[in-house]
């Protein structure tokens, strides 16, 4: 039987046109940024090229069968650790993490591939036949394949890229149905590593609320006794941790606590890109006309303080028209993913979308001074290649699915 | 599945919310920052990227009173070096050729770290035309250093007025503090004289052009094509009330001797001349001051920094006889018929000599003319040590008069407190016969005689000593005279008469100083010696002339020379001179050098 369809039924113009406007307002604020700069001024054609490339990817990776992306998971996901490994040993070194490789001209970050390596792998996990969540050899083997990459990421270290990791696995249980307690006892070793680097008052203050919840929750002593012991480890290896990270590293979290302290030093990003965003007024000082921008007062502009340069040009119409164009993408990828029978294709979907929407939030949350200043970029704004590349190829997985969501009907 | 499993509603509706919750919270922030505190934030993008330059206004100029410029400026080179561009190489050359110390531009550099590699710092101002030319010649080899023309101080009129023009100099850490809203580090302030009262009007007001710096204070071009630019605006000339002629006949007169000569206009209070000597090289001032200069000045034994005219206290010597000549008259206890004998000395508990042996029973007219002593040193006990202290306060002694330059002292008038308080209740009584005769513990200033001697010769009234008349408007030229404050002591008329009387046969008749007639006007004066334990007496001269119009009153003061009418009298001689006989004396300067004129142009032609 020869079904007729629209277009519309195959290719989600929903998840592709804000794309696509996102991706153009990018190239205008890296044409805007760079255009003057000594040597970053070629950086908005090269960015264009990427754009091409990606569309290419993009139409590939939409056009494959979709159970190409299940038949990959295992194969990319251990070819992603590997990755991960081998860039610690001859990986490039920049601002302090080794975390690219060279391949002649064009540089790569193996944790861009372990994104959608460890999307796929946990969905497969999860969406086993028998596979329950909430049982406890479940939740740690979600966790062990989540962590792996996380872990070598945090060697590097990149301090960013691993939270990323960390919100994708948590969205991925969190869909895949676990319960509250089992979230509780999956969240809290974080939640109070978190207050153990602001100092041991507020570790102590978090060991108690752990201490509150266990009991409201009313466990047998011998387990509530485990959880406890494990979030005292995680707070006492989260100082370790912190006194393992680079200097660079412990420096941005210090000033997110408190930026004046150092204004020209690890503070003036977030002083100087709050300063671009809130001259910008209703319509902004217009394109080309933004004086931090044009006079280079925030580093490499067009990487991860993109937003400040639409922020500045732009304005407020401008920056809430980029929030709103996300938001449009997030809600279409939840409806995407909740619409999806099968529920690998469903988590896979949500690893995306939380990976798109991890970065958004984190990378507009440091511009705007509510976030410390992790360098992760803004998905399709940000100038870099491989990111690109990488979105668009996660783009075409949630817009293959879409297509071929009604043989799963 | 249960509403809480895979995919649930719940699951999806938390999700919702989590991202309209993001949108929410994200789009707040920005409301509150691009609409709210947006203006704060466009301040600090300003701040960071528009730098206002600095314009400094020219400093206003100084008139004589005859519309003689004698303050002014002139451009001077400063050197400067761009810090980014330098290299501390050049560091010795640069200091062998501007005459300085090494490590004075390591130094210089140091002190201005904090501000931007990229703006010059000044290292030297008021370098010589040979240093410049030097830079022009070299300057392919000295990256970072430059020059730039900036106005100094100069003073075209041959006048030196060290201590009533002042200098000016950077300013000071305290008062930076203290006013902070015009001034920057590195600006010039008046620091003495009247460069320091009229700062405010001379300074002008600054302006500022405004240009766009990149992150690294890099200049990359004018803002707004300097649309926004404020021009400087010129400082406001001063007309001093000074006479440039006098003045430099008085500081003529006084090369090599040290003392004080003050000149008022006795009608206004305006001061015509005032000369502390020795003076010192205003132009050594006019910008960085080389050390040895300033330690030369400081270690001189003859103190040239110090204003003898308002500052250094002598005795007033005979000069102080006409005082209570006045107090004794104008309360009646002697009339001009009143004669006292004078045996050649007076008795009280000890004998004090009178000079020019027995003048024999005279009036109080003769006593002034001849300066007797012992018809003082009667009079000071018939008028009282507290009475006699009265009429020397009301005529500006023992206070400071308020001259316009900041510099001065009260000098010191004693009573019979300050008595009490050395010698107890019983002081002896025969201290006060000194002071009749302006001996002893009596202390004043030159300014303060001046004041005194224009008193008497304008009958009592005249106005607060002062150098500046007023300054120019800016834009009209027009004058615009300050006021000052009337200076008034109720004396009966019939005792100045008397008094003057007296003072003009000093002069004119047969008193002490004869010798300063001329045939034009005459002259009223009165000479005194200031005795002094440490050497030679202090030679004092006040006067005022012409008798019948007094326009001009002097007080002279000239240090261990000796007697008053042989040496400060012909000082102040020269300055009448000059002052009321200015055009025939110009005319007798126009026929020399138009004889030169016509001598050279007759070897030109030949």
């Amino acid at each position: 039987m020869r079904i007729d369809y629209k277009l519309e039924d195959k290719f989600d113009f929903g998840l592709f046109i804000p794309v696509m406007l996102l991706i153009t307002i990018g190239l205008v604020a890296i044409y805007s940024s760079t255009f003057n700069h000594p040597v970053a001024s070629g950086n908005f054609q090269k960015q264009l090229i990427w754009a091409i490339a990606a569309l290419f990817v993009f139409f590939i990776t939409f056009s494959l069968p979709t159970n190409v992306f299940r038949y990959a998971a295992s194969p990319l996901y251990l070819f992603s650790l590997v990755l991960l490994i081998a860039v610690l040993v001859m990986g490039r070194k920049v601002s302090g993490a080794q975390s690219w490789f060279d391949l002649g001209p064009i540089g790569f970050q193996p944790s861009e591939i372990a994104k959608i390596g460890t999307i796929l792998a946990l969905a497969s996990f999860l969406s086993r036949r028998n596979a329950n969540i909430d049982s406890f050899l479940d939740i740690i083997g979600a966790l062990a394949i989540g962590f792996l990459p996380v872990f070598l990421i945090l060697l590097e270290p990149d301090m960013g890229t691993a939270l990323v990791f960390m919100g994708m696995i948590l969205t991925l249980i969190f869909w895949k149905g676990i319960s509250l307690f089992s979230l509780f006892v999956v969240l809290s070793p974080g939640f109070v590593a978190i207050a153990s680097l602001f100092g041991y008052f507020y570790f102590i203050v978090a060991m108690i609320l752990v201490i509150v919840v266990l009991f409201l929750f009313k466990k047998d002593i011998f387990f509530s006794g485990s959880i406890f012991a494990l979030n005292l480890g995680a707070g006492f290896f989260a100082d370790y941790v912190y006194s393992i990270l680079s200097p660079h590293q412990q420096k941005r979290i210090q000033s997110f606590i408190d930026p004046m302290a150092d204004p020209l030093g690890s503070g003036y990003n977030a002083i100087q890109s709050k300063v671009a965003i809130g001259s910008g007024g209703l319509f902004g000082k217009g394109f080309m006309q933004g004086n931090q921008t044009q006079l280079q007062f925030i580093p490499e502009q067009w990487t991860d303080f993109i937003y400040c340069v639409i922020g500045e040009e732009f304005g407020f119409a401008g920056s809430i028209i980029v929030l709103g164009l996300f938001l449009f993408l997030f809600v279409r990828l939840l409806k995407i993913a909740s619409a999806a029978k099968d529920e690998f294709l469903s988590l896979v979907l949500i690893g995306i979308l939380s990976v798109y929407f991890i970065h958004f939030l984190i990378n507009i949350g440091m511009t705007i001074g509510i976030l410390p200043v992790i360098g992760i970029p803004l998905p399709f704004v940000s100038y870099g290649g491989s990111s690109l590349l990488v979105n668009f190829f996660m783009l075409g997985i949630a817009a293959n699915i879409y297509r071929t969501r009604k043989n799963y009907a | 599945m249960s509403d809480t499993g895979f995919a649930s509603q719940t699951r999806r509706r938390i999700l919702y919310f989590i991202f309209i919750g993001t949108f929410a919270l994200l789009g707040f922030r920005l409301f509150q920052m691009q609409i709210l505190q947006q203006e704060s934030y466009d301040e600090k993008s300003a701040d960071n990227s528009i730098k206002a330059i600095e314009q400094i206004p020219l400093r206003g100029v100084f008139y004589d009173r005859n519309m003689e410029v004698v303050v002014s400026n002139i451009p001077a080179y400063t050197l400067r070096i761009t810090p980014a561009d330098y290299d501390r190489k050049l560091n010795r050359i640069l200091e062998t050729v501007l005459d300085v110390d090494s490590g004075y531009i390591d130094k210089i550099l140091y002190n201005n770290r904090i501000y931007s590699k990229y703006v010059p710092v000044r290292i030297k101002r008021g370098i010589d035309f040979k240093v410049v030319s030097w830079l022009e010649e070299n300057s392919e080899y000295l990256h970072g250093v430059d020059y730039v023309v900036e106005m100094q101080r100069g003073y075209p009129a041959g006048v030196t007025g060290s201590h009533m023009f002042g200098y000016t100099k950077e300013i000071s850490p305290q008062q930076l503090k203290e006013e902070n809203d015009y001034y920057k580090p590195g600006d010039y302030v008046g620091h003495n004289g009247i460069e320091k009262t009229y700062e405010k009007f001379l300074r002008g007001i600054k302006g500022y052009n405004y240009i766009l710096v990149d992150s690294k204070r890099k200049e990359i071009g004018k803002y707004k094509d300097g649309l926004e630019d404020v021009a400087s605006v010129k400082g406001n000339d001063l007309v001093l009330s000074i006479d440039a002629d006098v003045q430099r006949v008085a500081e003529k007169e006084f090369e090599g001797k040290s003392g004080a000569v003050v000149a008022i206009e006795p009608k206004t209070g305006e001061i015509i001349s005032l000369v502390s000597a020795p003076e010192y090289d205003l132009s050594q001032f006019a910008y960085v001051t080389s050390k040895d200069f300033l330690n030369q000045l400081y270690s001189d034994p003859k103190k040239p920094l110090f204003n003898r005219a308002t500052m250094s206290v002598k005795p007033p010597g005979s000069t102080f006889k006409l005082l209570a000549a006045i107090a004794a008259l104008d309360m009646g206890i002697i009339t001009e018929e009143t004669t006292i004998f004078c045996g050649g000395g007076f008795t009280y508990g000890r004998f004090f000599k009178c000079h020019g042996g027995a003048h024999g029973s005279i009036n109080v007219v003769r006593a002034i003319e001849k300066s007797c002593n012992t018809f003082f040193y009667n009079l000071i006990y018939r008028i009282g040590l507290d009475k006699w202290k009265e009429y020397a306060e009301k005529f500006g002694f023992n206070s400071k008069t308020g001259i316009d330059i900041g510099e001065e002292v009260a000098g010191l008038i004693p009573g019979s407190d300050y008595y009490e308080k050395i010698y107890g209740e019983k002081w002896p009584r025969s201290i006060m016969a000194s002071l009749g005769i302006g001996q002893g513990e009596v202390s004043v200033t030159p300014l303060q005689l001046a004041q005194y001697t224009a008193l008497i010769a304008n009958n009592g009234k005249t106005f607060t000593p002062h150098i500046v008349k007023g300054y120019l408007d800016n834009n009209t030229r027009e004058f615009i005279p300050f006021n000052f404050k009337e200076v008034k002591v109720n004396i009966n008329q019939k005792a100045f008469n008397i008094v003057k009387e007296g003072m003009y046969k000093v002069v004119q008749g047969e008193g002490t100083a004869t010798r300063i007639r001329f045939k034009e006007f005459d002259i009223a004066g009165k000479t005194g010696t200031a005795q002094n334990p440490h050497g030679k007496d202090h030679a004092v001269f006040v006067c005022f002339a012409p008798f019948d119009d007094p326009k001009i009153a002097i007080a002279v003061v000239v240090e261990n020379v000796g007697f008053g009418g042989t040496w400060a009298a012909p000082i102040a001689q020269k300055m009448i001179e000059a002052y009321l006989l200015k055009d025939k004396i110009k005319k007798e300067e126009q026929v020399i050098p138009r004889l030169k004129e016509r001598i050279i142009g007759a070897v030109i032609e030949n």
